[in-house]
This record gives structure tokens, C-alpha cells and sequence, in this order.
């Protein structure tokens, strides 16, 4: 195939801003695909992605199209992880094409993760075409939208495309502006072979599927071909496009697009922004950009029935299969018995997994508030990791705790620029600046440490700015910080699980929540039971549990002996089922709050 | 669970050496209480005479075996139900067949439970002709409102005469009283206790209102739970009355004590008769078939009519045993305790106790334990301790 033929591109859209209708516009246009079967295939999202304000992510899609200039022309589309916690993903995404269309909502304006695609669009050196969408409604406010992208993102918009994607109107200018301003791609077919694998998936028949794009050289069943980035190697038994189901071909050659089936086993064997290339006749060097990504928010995963634990591990093995980001491995916990430590690129890559194992897998399952790992630094200099409070040397023994920072950026309507700052500094954000993009629009950029930003930072965005605000981020790296452990007391015994670490200065307040809560949840015993936060030896936060002051059945006489005895009886195995610190009884309800307690502060 | 015959419990109770008690159990009431859990049915023309005459078969055969031995009766208690259901003339063929059947010591304690709203002048002469000592009356309570909301087929001023008739006949009478009622303050309550014992009451039971499974009220949430302050007002207002608590619901005058109800929590052997009652014969506790259609069919049938006995093992009946002690404001008595359980039942139950409640929950003599006003409060969870 001709390479100025081929046109790669992808669509940088925020949730609703109507990718995914334009995304059926134009196979509908190429009649790539006829539009009765059009829902089913690409309509098909999960709510859940919806809700989180993910947006679906699609299949590369290679459609042809007869152009004005009477040429016939393959233009792959290639879909980015419209996901705050993917931004690798999305990188490798736009390394595999030289366009993008830029889509944004008329009615709306340019949404943080927006923005930051495209300029990491820009950066990879693509062709920006932006398509004002959406312009069929009466809210419709093209020439301030343009006027936007022109100062926020900065891009020429002499040349906008105006579209309905929903009435059809601007798809053929699309159409046409893909072939006329994408370049097309370039790479040496006689080269040795480099294929960037940007997603991978596992599928029951075919096992993995790797999507990939080929920059030199020639993909040929047959051959052996060999991942750079992990070593192995595997027989190339399959190759071919979406259109939009597999259709296998007999090569993919530098500037195609296409996916690769090659007996691989687990999604693990195939990381995104890895090089395939030909084992017998390797590249000298793999393609610029990989990294393998690490989880940076953990929590633990445990079956809400203990006996399902077994479930609860299958489920994880075949989610991992599709999504090698994750990490699990086993952890108990007093309260909630075996489960699984996990580690998720995000929070809401946290919540998209829990979700998955609700609902592809129907596991049910508890989650522990989520964490991020802490780097310490002891009087002696050796370095710890620490995963949980319990991880923490004592603190005489610390000389510094560092935490994973973000840089947070935020697009806000100016009327609540006020609660989004006071937000951010509740979390601990230290405040980068601040521009209006529009007299009514803000961007604010805060660094803020992630452990504060994984607790629920989206919910209170959302509820304080009534769903009004957007958000991105990038990881910015770890930082010395004023952390410690409060440890809680019960009776006087150091109860571990419920141990937590925070900053110093937040230690009382969170404390406070954490014993409040406690003396709500521990039923009075016979005695005056004291609950205290403490850091190290120095007691922080105490309230007691006042001892019970009546407990007794009234009367008791011939028969209600053995009724009462197996009351009695009945009680105390109640209270055998309570962890016992000490002499305190404390009853699961008890951990399972603290899990969440942080929702409850206020 | 299994079933004992009649022959094995009588057999028990000889065994066990000593006097014994007697429960009948009389399960009529005109109409269901919403907050009563036990059976009780309303009887039709005939039932209750028929009753008497099933009474009267189980009675004899008892008395047929217990008149081998030395044992004598040295409490009986008719409860129900309404044993005032039974009309005076049934009363006095009831009672002589018990007396004539059933050898009882010369100072028996001979307890009835009444209801205000059937005890007459009638019931009180044949219970006084037949040996009755002492009267137990359902007054419940002493204000209106609080009857009418029990749904109580009296009024206070029924329960005031009931209690005044059952004194003046010169009865030991005792008041039944609840508290934990919605709406019921302290002052009514204390009214209602003062009251009875202003009338010559020498005996109050008291109970919070408990809605068990099985009554009409079980789930309903607008009952109040905690009654502590009425409990607490009792323990602290009735001593100076000269009502001593000596047991977790009983206040008596002294010598006015319940000895039948003693018997309960001392481990006395209880033969029971009558549907439902239950009994207590040498570690083996049992029950009667429940319903009287049950009951009519086993003492028709095989004589007896014990349902389910249960014997529990030596650790099971030592920790009851204690259980049912520290009810009562004598509490365990050490080396009767261990002559009776064992010295490690013994020492065990009191490492349990010392361990897990604070020492003002108890009285403690050098040879004693039981519990303190502050620890009787608190009894169940004491309890759980040992059981």
C-alpha cells in the first residue's frame, strides 16, 4: 500500500462532547460500517464509564474513503484512553498517528483533559484539526469556543471545522480536511521491522491481541517476531484491520495500522509502547517512549463473603489478563479476613477495576479506602517503601517521609474559583497559578500530594462546583513531607487496623474522626473503655466509651431458663464474632467504617 | 433435646433428695395481651373443665410415685394464663386434688396468680379454705393510660381493690409492675409501686416491657428500650420502704421473698403440670407439650406429658447454675456451689467474673459472691462471662 494514501488520526474529545456520535458519522460516511448495525458496535459503553466521566474507548477502526480528488484513501482511526489515569496510554496513542481531530462541545468550551491531549498532541508533533461540535444546539456558542482554543490551547482556528455530529452536517469537510492536512505516514518498508504495540487486549479465541502501528519495516505472518521492552518471543500467526470486526491480511507494512495475533498468553507479554520487531532481523533499537507503568494508588480488594475469596482471585487473574497495569497480591486484614492489596495507575482506574469485577466477573466485594506508597528515609539512611501504616518504623526512628506529588490542573467557572482554592488547600495543594481562559472560565494548576487527591477529591470537585469543574493531572514525582502515623488506642492496646498516616498538621482533626467514630461504633462494655489517637507516645485525642449503665433481662422464671440461657448463649457467640483488643469487644461495623472514614469527617 | 417419661421425672425428683416444688400451669385468658409471647388460649364452653380433669390425671400420676418417697412439696404455684379463669368451684377441686395427690410440707408456700379482672371474693375464700398462702396480682400498673394502652382488660382502680381484697382476705400479696412503657414517666411509675405497696402489696415483681417473638407487638419500635431510670429509681426508692431487691426483679418485705421462685434460681427440683410448664428434675430441665390440644392427646395417651427434657452437661449446668445464682442478691455461695459443681466450676466461674467486670459490679463476703445493685443492672452482660 501506497503510504500517501494512508491517513492516521485520532479524536481528543472530553465525555460528551460527542465523540462517539462522531465516531459513527464517519464510519457511517465511509460506509465502513451500515448504520442499522451502528448502536450495538459502537455504542456499546458501560454506564460506569459515563458516570466516571470516562469516554469510551474504541477499537482501531480503519475505514476508506473516495475523496474529492478522486483518490482512494485508508484512514485508520485511533482512539485515546479519554482517562486522567492513562496518560501514558494516551501518549503512545498519539505516537501512532500524525492527526487529531480536536473536538469540542459549542455549548461547553475546552475541558482540562482536553487540553492537555492536545498539547500532548502538539508536542508529538501532530496535525490539530479543530471541530467545533454540537453547533445544531440553541446553546450553541461557536465564537466564543473558538476564541477559546485559539487563547487556551493556542491553536490557528482560521480553518475550524463546524459540525453536528448528531444531524451529519461538517462530516464530509472532516472527511476531507483528514486527507488534505494529516500528513500522511512516513517509515521504511526495507527497514528493520519497528511496530509500536499503543493497546493490547485479551480475547477468549484468539488470545492476546496486540493493536499496533508499524513504523519501518513489514509485519508477516510466519516470521517470529520479538518484543523489545520484555524479551519474549513469539511466532506471528495472525495479522489484519478493523473494519471494524478482524479481517486478517497478509502484511502490515511502515504507516499501517492494524492488530497482530501471536499466541501470547497474558496482556503482561505485551506492554503498551513496546517495539515489536523481527527476531532474525532485529532494529538496532526500539522505538523512543516506553515506559512501563507502574501502579501508584492501592487499595485492598476483599470478597464481601469470605468463603468467595477464591472467586474474588479468578476474577482478578482474568482482569489482569485485559489490563496488566494492575497488581494484586494477598493480603489479610483483621476485619474483612483474606483478600488482595491492589495497585491501580489511578483512582479512577481503581473504581473502572472494582466495577469490572461487579459486574463482568459478579464479584462482590469490599474496598479498603485507597493509599499510595510512601518512601522513608531512617536515622541510619536506608530507604523503605512503606505500602501501610504498619510499614512505618517508629517515629524516633524516621529522618524524612516523602510522598508522591501531582500537579493538578483545573478548569473551573470563575464562580467557583473561591471553594475549588480553599479545596485544594484542605488537600494540602500548594498553588502553581491561576489564569482566566475566559472571562468566566479559570484554570487553576496546584501541587498537590496524590494520597490526598485519591480521597475523595473528585466527589467534592463535583459536589462543590456542581459538576462544573475538570480536571488533569501529571505525576510530578515524590517530595519531602511533614507525614506521620497516628496510631489508636483501645483500653490502652495499639490497635493496628486502625492506624493511619497523615500530615502532622491534619493528625488531630483526623484523629478525632477516627475515636469519634470509634466510640460511636464500640458498644459499651462493662467498663469505661478509652479510645486515643496517638503519634508515637504522645496521646493526641481521647474519648471513653461509657460503661454500660443497663443490660439485663427483667424476669426469669421456670421457663424462661433455658429460653434466656440461649439468648445469653446466642449474645456471646454475637460477641465471638467481634475482634477482641484487649478486653474490648469491637464489632466488624467498626473496621468497615474506618475503612471509610475519611467520608465522614465532616 | 429428647423426651423423659413421667416415671423417669418423678423418679429424678426422689433422687434428688429434699423438698421439691410444684408448677401448674393454667394457660386461659379471656384475651391476648399485644405484648404477651406465650400461649395462652381463650377457652370455649367445656375447655377449661376438661383442662381441670386432664390436670387432675397428670397430677395423680405423679402423686403416685412422689408418695413412695420422703419428698414434700415445699412450694406450689398455680401461674398462667389466668388461673382466676377458673371459677371458684374449679379452684377447690384443683386444689384438693394437688393437696391430696401431692404430699406438701405443713408450711408450704401456696402461691395463685390473679387478674384484676376476674379475682373475686369467691376465689379468695376457696383459696383461703384450701391452704392458698399467697396471691400474686397482674396490676401491671396504676394509671389508666398506661392499662389502656397494654390493652388490660382492668383499670387501676380494679387493680387497687384486687390487691386490697387479696390483703384484707389476708393473703401475702404480691404486685406484678411494668416499666419501659411509651409515654410512662417516673412519676407514674412510682406511683404505681407506691401505690401497691400503700394498699398492703408485701411482694413487687418488676419487669421491663420485652417484646419477644410471638407477641402481637414483636418489632414495632415506638416501645421504648431503656429503662434504666425506672430500674434505677426502684433500687434506690424501695429499700427505704423496706422492699429489699433479692433478685433482679424482686423487691420483697423480709420473710415475703418467693420461695417458689427461689426454687427456680437456686436449682431446686420443679415438678411441672399442666401444658407448657416447664420443670427442673436432677439436671434434666423439661417441658410440657405446649398447646392444650397437645396435651389433652399425651396425658390421654401415654399419662405424662413431657415434650422435651434437656440435660446439660456438668460444665453447662455449673455455669447455669451460677447464672441463675447471681439473679439473686444472696448470689453463690462458695462451698455450697462447689460441693454441688466442683471447686474448678467454681474457680473458673469467679476467674471469669473478677476478669471481666470491674469489682463494684459484686458483693463479696469471704465466702460469697453476688452481684451489686450497679452489677444486677448490668446482669446480662455479666453473664456472658460465665455462660
Amino acid at each position: 500500500m501506497r503510504q500517501e494514501k494512508i491517513r492516521n488520526f485520532c479524536i481528543i474529545a472530553h465525555i460528551d462532547h460527542g465523540k462517539s456520535t462522531l465516531a459513527d458519522r464517519l464510519l457511517e460516511e465511509t460506509q465502513t460500517i451500515e448504520s442499522r448495525d451502528m448502536k450495538l458496535q459502537i455504542l456499546d459503553s458501560l454506564d460506569l464509564e459515563r458516570e466516571r466521566g470516562i469516554t469510551i474507548k474504541l477499537v482501531p477502526v480503519r475505514m476508506t474513503y473516495r475523496a474529492v480528488d478522486g483518490g482512494e484513501y485508508v484512514l485508520n482511526l485511533i482512539d485515546t484512553p479519554g482517562h486522567v489515569d492513562f496518560g501514558y496510554e494516551v501518549s503512545r496513542s498519539l505516537a501512532a498517528c500524525e492527526g487529531a481531530l480536536l473536538v469540542v462541545d459549542s455549548t461547553q468550551g475546552v475541558e482540562a483533559q482536553t487540553l492537555a491531549n492536545a498539547y500532548m498532541a502538539v508536542e508529538q508533533g501532530l496535525e490539530i484539526l479543530p471541530v467545533i461540535n454540537k453547533i445544531d444546539l440553541p446553546s450553541s456558542r461557536p465564537d466564543y469556543v473558538i476564541k477559546e482554543i485559539e487563547d487556551v490551547v493556542g491553536l490557528d482556528c482560521s480553518e475550524v471545522i463546524l459540525a453536528s455530529a448528531k444531524e451529519g452536517r461538517g462530516i464530509v469537510e472532516i472527511l476531507e480536511r483528514i486527507v488534505r492536512d494529516v500528513p500522511p505516514p512516513g517509515g521504511d518498508p526495507e527497514a528493520p521491522l519497528q511496530a509500536m504495540i499503543f493497546d493490547s487486549k485479551y480475547d477468549n479465541y484468539k488470545g492476546v491481541i496486540c493493536y499496533v502501528r508499524v513504523v519501518n519495516g513489514v509485519l508477516r505472518p510466519g516470521r517470529n517476531i520479538r518484543f523489545m521492552a520484555t524479551g519474549g518471543v513469539f511466532p506471528l500467526e495472525e495479522v489484519g484491520v478493523l473494519r471494524p470486526n478482524f479481517e486478517p491480511c497478509a502484511e502490515l507494512t511502515a504507516g499501517e495500522v492494524g492488530y497482530v495475533v501471536s499466541n501470547i498468553k497474558t496482556v503482561a507479554e505485551a506492554h503498551v509502547g513496546d517495539t515489536i520487531t523481527d527476531d532474525i532481523r532485529p532494529a538496532s533499537r526500539p522505538l523512543p517512549g516506553y515506559r512501563k507503568v507502574k501502579p501508584v494508588v492501592f487499595c485492598g480488594f476483599y470478597p464481601v463473603e469470605r468463603d468467595e475469596y477464591p472467586q474474588l482471585r479468578d476474577a482478578l487473574e482474568k482482569l489482569v489478563l485485559n489490563d496488566s497495569a494492575i497488581t494484586f497480591d494477598p493480603e489479610t486484614s483483621v476485619a474483612l479476613g483474606f483478600g488482595f492489596r491492589c495497585g491501580f495507575l489511578g483512582l479512577l482506574h481503581m473504581d473502572v477495576s472494582k466495577e469490572r469485577l461487579r459486574r463482568e466477573f459478579d464479584v462482590e466485594l469490599v474496598a479498603t479506602a485507597p493509599n499510595v506508597i510512601y518512601e522513608l528515609v531512617t536515622k541510619g539512611g536506608e530507604i523503605i517503601e512503606a505500602h501501610r501504616p504498619s510499614d512505618f518504623p517508629e517515629i524516633g526512628e524516621i529522618d524524612e517521609v516523602r510522598e508522591p506529588m501531582i500537579k493538578l490542573t483545573l478548569f473551573v467557572p470563575s464562580d467557583y474559583v473561591g471553594k475549588v482554592m480553599k479545596l485544594c488547600q484542605d488537600k494540602r495543594g500548594v498553588y502553581v497559578s491561576m489564569d482566566y481562559l475566559a472571562p468566566d472560565r479559570v484554570r487553576l494548576i496546584y501541587e498537590i500530594p496524590l494520597a490526598e487527591f485519591i480521597i475523595d477529591f473528585h466527589d467534592k470537585l463535583k459536589s462543590q462546583t456542581r459538576g462544573f469543574a475538570s480536571l488533569d493531572y501529571e505525576h510530578t514525582g515524590l517530595r519531602a513531607s511533614n507525614l506521620v502515623r497516628v496510631d489508636v488506642l483501645i483500653n490502652g492496646e495499639a490497635a493496628d487496623a486502625f492506624s493511619f498516616i497523615c500530615h502532622r498538621d491534619s493528625a488531630y482533626t483526623r484523629g478525632q474522626a477516627v475515636v469519634r467514630k470509634l466510640k460511636e461504633l464500640i458498644p459499651s462494655q462493662l467498663f469505661e473503655v478509652p479510645i486515643q489517637a496517638s503519634i508515637g507516645k504522645k496521646v493526641i485525642v481521647r474519648q471513653n466509651v461509657k460503661p454500660l449503665r443497663k443490660d439485663v433481662l427483667a424476669k426469669c422464671y421456670g421457663g424462661d431458663i433455658t429460653r434466656k440461657r440461649k439468648l445469653l448463649e446466642k449474645q456471646k457467640e454475637g460477641k465471638k464474632k467481634m475482634k477482641q483488643i484487649g478486653r474490648v469487644s469491637i464489632p466488624q461495623e467498626a473496621f468497615l467504617a474506618f475503612l471509610k472514614v475519611e467520608e465522614d469527617e465532616e | 433435646m429428647r423426651s423423659s417419661s413421667a416415671e423417669e421425672i418423678a423418679a429424678r425428683i426422689l433422687s434428688a433428695g429434699g423438698p421439691f416444688s410444684v408448677y401448674v400451669h393454667l394457660p386461659f385468658c379471656a384475651a391476648k395481651c399485644p405484648y404477651c409471647s406465650f400461649y395462652s388460649m381463650v377457652p370455649a364452653g367445656g375447655d377449661v373443665e376438661e383442662y381441670c380433669r386432664l390436670l387432675a390425671r397428670e397430677t395423680s400420676l405423679y402423686g403416685s410415685i412422689l408418695k413412695e418417697g420422703e419428698a414434700r412439696a415445699a412450694t406450689v404455684y398455680f401461674g398462667g394464663g389466668t388461673p382466676t379463669m377458673l371459677s371458684p368451684d374449679q379452684w377447690r377441686a384443683l386444689l384438693g386434688r394437688v393437696r391430696d395427690d401431692l404430699p406438701a410440707a405443713p408450711d408450704a408456700e401456696i402461691s395463685v396468680e390473679a387478674n384484676p379482672d376476674s379475682l373475686t371474693e369467691e376465689h379468695l375464700a376457696a383459696w383461703s379454705d384450701l391452704g392458698v398462702t399467697r396471691v400474686s396480682v397482674g396490676v401491671q400498673s396504676l394509671c389508666d393510660g398506661e392499662l389502656r394502652l397494654l390493652e388490660r382488660l382492668h383499670d387501676a382502680e380494679k387493680a387497687r381493690r384486687a390487691v386490697a381484697m387479696c390483703v384484707e382476705a389476708g393473703f401475702s400479696t404480691a404486685a406484678d409492675l411494668i416499666f419501659g412503657l411509651p409515654g410512662q414517666t417516673l412519676r407514674s411509675f412510682a406511683n404505681s409501686a407506691d401505690g401497691v405497696i400503700g394498699l398492703g402489696a408485701d411482694h413487687l415483681s418488676l419487669y421491663q416491657l420485652a417484646l419477644d417473638e410471638g407477641c402481637r407487638w414483636f418489632g414495632s419500635s415506638e416501645v421504648a428500650a431503656d429503662g434504666y431510670r425506672f430500674y434505677r429509681w426502684a433500687q434506690w426508692h424501695l429499700p427505704g420502704r423496706g422492699f429489699a431487691q433479692y433478685e433482679i426483679a424482686s423487691f420483697a418485705l423480709a420473710g415475703r421473698e418467693c420461695r417458689h421462685n427461689m426454687a427456680y434460681w437456686t436449682g431446686g427440683s420443679v415438678l411441672a403440670l399442666g401444658a407448657g410448664a416447664w420443670g427442673y428434675a436432677g439436671g434434666v430441665r423439661y417441658h410440657n407439650e405446649r398447646t392444650v390440644e397437645g396435651y389433652r392427646a399425651a396425658v390421654e395417651g401415654r399419662g405424662g406429658a413431657v415434650e422435651e427434657s434437656e440435660e446439660l452437661d456438668d460444665r453447662g449446668r455449673a455455669r447455669e447454675a451460677a447464672v441463675l445464682l447471681l439473679r439473686t442478691s444472696a448470689g453463690i455461695g462458695y462451698d455450697e456451689f462447689s460441693a454441688r459443681h466442683g471447686r474448678e466450676q467454681m474457680s473458673a466461674i469467679l476467674t471469669a467474673l473478677e476478669e471481666g467486670a470491674p469489682a463494684d459490679c459484686f458483693r463479696r463476703t469471704g465466702s460469697s459472691i453476688a452481684l451489686s445493685s450497679k452489677g444486677m443492672r448490668v446482669a446480662n452482660a455479666i453473664w456472658r462471662l460465665i455462660i
